[in-house]
């Protein structure tokens, strides 16, 4: 890895970092609590007093912001969990099955992840329930987690290393707790970061068309389809919070390195 | 010499990239047809010259001297010069400079498409003629294969080939023949000079160790850390006269294989192989099974070129392959033992091997020695650390940083913790796959010194996977000649060296023997 990429992952885990400090003073950093009404006039500019202006309903942008960054935070970060376990670690584990079963298992998977994951979380959200999106937005995901953790698996499964480690005794497990350890140290983390730019993406954009978050604990993607109506007359409306989510994407891609990872 | 025009005359080259000077006060005349060999370990500033003569600097790199070409004026040196030479670049298959994964013809194709500006077709039928000159070179429908498919003598056939059909004026090669066998690289050696007496081209020809010194038999140019440490002709320096340095380098390498007679050690058999098949075809399993019998402290020496069986034999012993036929190891039949028992007895084998990618490119200095302690042995941390240090200064690792990984070990180093970690395992059994391949001179002799010193110690039985005579002679007792996929000869290395009997057995004894190409 060059130390150009290792300078951006720091500086995207750094920010990250602040994110997550954000959202967890979320309710101190925030004048007013989620949903007030009526805290100032209705569509205020930005001005001294209300920095990021206010909504139609007279609610302070900065504070709504603040609180739906939370909301999208937390939710990007249980759905990035999801896809890493249900993808990367499973590909990791599939990779060792038979070459057959793992031959045909990967390419169902990757047929499956050539279906947009948005699709797919709308369709697994219709089957399922409102209340399962962000399980939806993770496991729409996961394909191309899957894919990626597979592939590497195998790779290393099937590198010299692995043949002279056999040949000299160690053992399957041995050599699995091996690939497992710098899978943890070199892969997850990125594949986690990864998964968390893209699911922020599903999450918000599943809000946006309604699939997603419901009042009062709206997210980004929430506050953006409300600002809809008004976004021509107060633009400060959509912005800051459409800025808020560029910025957590753009930091968990930095946080990944960048990396567009390996096409299914 | 001074008869042929002068192709071009450097003066005071120096190349430097992030403060370090990678090559000094070099001065250089070439005139055409000549040949001149750069001898030096990595670093020596080879690299640095060719990249540079090549028009392909490196990124950073500062270059300061003056050049000329023919008998115009010098000018300065630039970091891209423009050359009026037509200069071919031939460099080593382990170079990399070829996709894999791609057919080798189409790429050489591609390659002469560009440099002669003619049609695909022409270009292959270009490289059709100029591999039908060469002796014993693969025919164009050969090279239709995926490069990591074929074998590296007959790309390497393709990449010569390509580098003469350009018709050079001035031919870099970047150590071309330094991954092969001496019988294939004396091959494609033999195919070099006779493709450069028919062209008329000159050679600048980069060797790490003085095999091609020898086969050449041409002025040599002696490097050491940027600096040229002498220069004379091939046969002044090989007769002894010469600088403490290219004495070293030479004396790295046997330059006598006869060894006087000595009896092989008699202890317990350790490892018996009976019956086994290497050949695939019928005929293969009635006529050339093999039997053999190796004891504790006994070496034998697997000698034979690439293809011939040797490496089948040796993945039957690894479990890495399996084919029909007994394995004893230890007084047990690995055939009986289930997958576990098997990788249990396995526990003492050690395996060294020149094989890209051997150890894992991930792990650090200190776990990848300590893995066989914590797998196969439940030791303390500090008793396993013990182990470990004790190995590593064995091998001259200690002042590493044992944090490191494996990969931004050089291959030198990489070989030697491959030895660090054979010599924790305390093995009955060390296999050695082409233990001094891809070696500068001074590291082959280290390593071939830390091998035998390691036999001696350990009284485990030894088996080494060669190609190289000088190799089995200086690890081994014993050895069997493989051909085609049977064993055409075997005996006391002694005897086999003095007299050999079969053809394969002589070509190949004096294919490890400094001396020039006919």
């Amino acid at each position: 890895m060059s130390a150009w990429r290792r300078i951006l992952m720091a500086a995207g885990w750094s920010g990250l970092g602040l994110i997550a400090i954000a959202v967890t003073m979320s309710e101190f950093l925030a004048r007013w609590p989620a949903d007030a009404e009526r805290v100032g006039p209705v569509l205020l500019a930005p001005s001294e007093q209300f920095p990021f202006g206010t909504d139609l309903l007279g609610r302070d942008v900065l504070s709504e912001t603040l609180h739906a960054l939370s909301v999208t935070a937390m939710q990007a970060t249980e759905a990035a969990v999801i896809a890493v376990i249900a993808g990367a670690f499973m590909g990791f584990v599939a990779a060792r099955l038979p070459r057959h079963a793992a031959a045909i298992l990967r390419w169902a998977v990757g047929s499956f992840a050539a279906i947009p994951p948005l699709l797919l979380a709308i369709l697994i959200v219709a089957l399922t329930a409102r209340g399962y999106f962000g399980v939806a937005a993770g496991l729409a995901a996961a394909p191309l987690a899957f894919v990626r953790g597979f592939d590497r698996a195998r790779r290393d499964n099937f590198a010299n290393h692995a043949a002279y480690a056999r040949a000299t005794g160690i053992s399957a497990s041995a050599l699995l707790n091996r690939d497992l350890t710098y899978e943890f140290r070199d892969a997850l983390l990125p594949t986690l970061a990864r998964g968390l730019a893209a699911v922020a993406i599903i999450l918000s954009t599943l809000s946006f068309l309604g699939f997603g978050a419901t009042p009062p604990h709206r997210d980004l993607g929430l506050m953006i389809a409300a600002a809809k109506a008004t976004y021509f007359d107060a633009w400060w409306t959509a912005a800051f919070p459409a800025l808020a989510l560029v910025i957590l994407i753009l930091l968990a891609r930095l946080a990944a390195g960048l990396d567009e990872g390996e096409r299914p | 010499m001074s008869e042929r025009p002068l192709l071009f005359e450097l003066k005071d080259l120096r190349v430097a990239r992030g403060g370090k000077t990678e090559l000094e006060s070099f001065s250089l005349a070439l005139h055409a047809g000549e040949t001149v060999v750069l001898l030096g370990e990595a670093d020596s500033g080879k690299d640095a010259l060719l990249r540079n003569l090549g028009g392909f600097p490196d990124r950073g790199e500062q270059v300061a001297g003056q050049i000329r070409f023919g008998e115009e004026p010098f000018h300065f040196v630039t970091r891209r010069p423009r050359s009026p030479l037509r200069t071919a670049y031939l460099p080593a298959v382990a170079a990399k400079v070829l996709d894999p994964t791609a057919r080798a013809a189409e790429q050489f194709t591609r390659i002469l498409t560009r440099r002669l500006a003619c049609p695909q077709a022409a270009a292959r039928e270009e490289l059709r003629a100029v591999l039908a000159r060469f002796d014993g070179a693969p025919s164009v429908e050969t090279l239709d294969a995926p490069v990591e498919n074929l074998a590296p003598a007959t790309v390497t056939f393709g990449l010569l080939a390509v580098a003469a059909a350009v018709t050079p004026q001035l031919l870099l090669c970047d150590h071309p023949f330094a991954d092969l066998s001496p019988l294939a690289a004396e091959r494609l050696t033999r195919a070099l000079l006779a493709e450069q007496k028919r062209q008329g081209f000159a050679m600048i020809y980069a060797a790490r160790e003085p095999h091609p010194v020898a086969r050449l038999m041409a002025r040599t140019i002696v490097l050491r850390r940027g600096q040229v440490v002498e220069e004379g002709a091939a046969p002044q320096l090989i007769a002894g006269q010469t600088h403490s340095y290219t004495q070293a380098l030479l004396k790295a390498l046997p330059l006598d294989l006869s060894r006087p007679l000595r009896p092989s050690p008699r202890g317990e058999p350790l490892l018996q192989v009976q019956n086994l098949v290497l050949g695939d075809s019928a005929r293969a399993r009635r006529r050339d099974a093999i039997a053999f019998e190796l004891r504790r402290g006994a070496a034998m020496g697997l000698v034979g070129e690439p293809g011939s069986g040797r490496r089948r034999l040796l993945n039957a012993i690894l479990g890495l392959e399996r084919r029909p036929g007994r394995i004893v190891f230890d007084a047990v039949d690995l055939n009986l033992l289930s997958e576990t028992m098997a990788l249990r007895l396995r526990r003492r084998v050690a395996f060294v091997t020149s094989r890209d990618g051997a150890l894992d490119p991930r792990m650090s200095l200190w776990d990848t020695v300590d893995e066989p302690l914590r797998a196969h042995l439940s030791l303390t941390r500090e008793l396993a650390a013990d182990y470990r240090d004790n190995a590593l200064k064995r091998v001259g690792l200690a002042s590493h940083n044992g944090r490191a990984v494996v990969a931004a070990l050089s291959p030198f180093d990489q070989r030697r913790l491959q030895i660090a970690r054979a010599i924790v395992a305390a093995p009955l059994l060390v296999v050695i796959d082409e233990p001094l391949r891809s070696l500068d001179a001074l590291a082959q002799s280290t390593i071939r010194d830390l091998l035998a010193e390691f036999r001696i110690e350990s009284q485990a039985g030894f088996l080494v996977l060669t190609s190289d005579f000088s190799v089995a002679a200086a690890l081994c007792d014993d050895a069997m000649v493989f051909d085609n996929g049977r064993v055409v000869e075997r005996g006391p290395i002694a005897m086999l060296v003095r007299s050999p009997k079969e053809a394969t057995t002589r070509a190949l004894v004096e294919a490890a023997t400094l001396k020039p190409v006919a």
